[in-house]
């Protein structure tokens, strides 16, 4: 697998705040500093292990809950509240991933580079994020097999390796699956467009609930 | 006021914020809990709820009771009448029923034998409600449950929320309540507990 993966709508990370999430098995801390830029990195403070996103963030950095470690964009440790004094060593760090922010998502690179796909150009609106607990052959199935709202058949088109464009009745949408991990998938659904009314958001966002109900209904392959 | 309750119970912490919220003190008791979450041992005046509100002469038992004293006290923002107070009764029913695995199952694998899996599920779709109505809500510009305001429907939920990790149950498929629980963190008077950080 290469190319780009979603972890999250854009509109779920505030700045200054961070998130836990997994990609393939793995744990990953999600966070925006205060400027609002992304950082993907490993969910795991080098000093005893603790879940960075159990942390903080303050400014341009973030803090780890157990005992204040502070580290810099770079995963670079910068404080250590002990040791005050203390010139960190260059070598405590935590694991970065590389990650971008197009379309209303936020993505990263399960391996290799971070190669966006191709998406329609122009602003969006974040409909929402569903986490369905199927792998992604049967969500993608789940997907082609539900109706839009107004009961028309859904068009897809393949964007990525885990991006496709759905056509819901009169509503273009960017659908990105996040491989959560075994027999676990989210998918995060963007509408192509801007200015759209709540009432055709609650819309979209309740063909999402019913495809988390029809996936799950499903038998798991 | 004085509250009869322990500072790891959760249906303590609840009614601990309502009244930190609403900018209310209380003396508070500290009562030892057995695994089932009664009262046990010798406590200061016998209650036999966890938690247990006095006020004046009245003693209100359970957490449901005492939130809505609290929030009768605190006034119409976090006891609203018409369309939002139908709201705020309709998730108060879902805090106390629908919350009950989570709480349940928080309650075991603190101070039981581990959580059960089916009530770690039902805690876990529980979730899932709240954060689907949090999402619709959110459209219309409406970040807490009854409306664009807090209510005491909201502090009756959050703590089950929050503690959820307690047995294991994440919050990254909940985006749109762990923003609520963000924002409802950052409101002045907010406070916290062992497992609720108070910074954002």
């Amino acid at each position: 697998m290469s190319g780009a993966v979603a972890l999250s709508l854009a509109a779920s990370l505030e700045p200054g705040s961070v998130t836990g999430t997994h990609l393939l098995g793995r744990e990953l801390a999600l966070w925006r500093d205060a400027d609002g830029a992304p950082h993907v990195w490993e969910d795991r403070c080098p000093h005893r292990g603790m879940r960075m996103s159990l942390g903080f963030v303050r400014g341009s950095a973030i803090a780890c809950l157990y005992h204040g470690w502070r580290y810099r964009a770079d995963g670079r440790c910068e404080h250590i509240p002990a040791h005050p004094d203390l010139a960190v060593p260059d070598t405590i760090r935590v694991p970065v991933f590389p990650v971008v922010e197009a379309a209303g998502i936020i993505w990263t690179a399960a391996e290799g580079d971070l190669v966006l796909p191709g998406l329609p150009a122009g602003p969006v609106t974040a409909v929402r994020s569903v986490t369905v607990d199927r792998g992604e052959d049967d969500l993608w199935a789940a997907v082609a097999a539900l109706p839009a709202p107004d009961g028309s058949p859904v068009a897809i088109e393949a964007a990525g390796d885990r991006v496709r464009l759905l056509t819901l009745g009169g509503d273009r949408l960017i659908a990105a699956l996040q491989p959560v991990e075994t027999g676990r998938s989210a998918l995060h659904l963007v509408l192509v467009g801007e200015d759209a009314a709540p009432e055709r958001l609650e819309r979209l966002a309740g063909w999402a609930v019913a495809l988390r109900a029809s996936a799950e209904g499903g038998e798991a392959r | 006021m004085r509250l009869y309750d322990n500072e790891l119970d959760e249906d303590g912490y609840r009614v601990r914020l309502m009244l930190a919220m609403a900018g209310l003190s209380c003396e508070r008791i500290a009562v030892d809990q057995g695994a089932g979450g009664s009262p046990v041992g010798p406590v200061s005046g016998p209650v036999d709820a966890v938690p247990t509100l006095e006020d004046g002469r009245r003693r209100i038992a359970g957490a449901p009771s005492a939130l809505l004293h609290v929030a009768a006290i605190a006034g119409a923002p976090w006891l609203p009448d018409g369309p939002a107070g139908e709201r705020v009764a309709r998730w108060l029913d879902f805090a106390a029923d629908a919350l009950a695995p989570a709480r349940k199952a928080r309650r075991d694998a603190l101070f039981g034998l581990g959580a059960r899996p089916a009530d770690v599920a039902a805690a876990r779709q529980a979730f899932r409600r709240l954060d689907d109505w949090l999402t619709v809500a959110g459209y219309a510009g409406e970040g807490f449950v009854a409306g664009p305001s807090p209510t005491v429907a909201d502090v009756a939920l959050l703590p089950s929320f929050a503690l959820s990790r307690d047995y294991g149950l994440e919050h990254d498929e909940f985006p749109a309540a762990r923003r609520w629980f963000r924002r409802l963190r950052a409101l002045s008077g907010f406070i916290a507990m062992p497992g609720i950080p108070d910074y954002h």
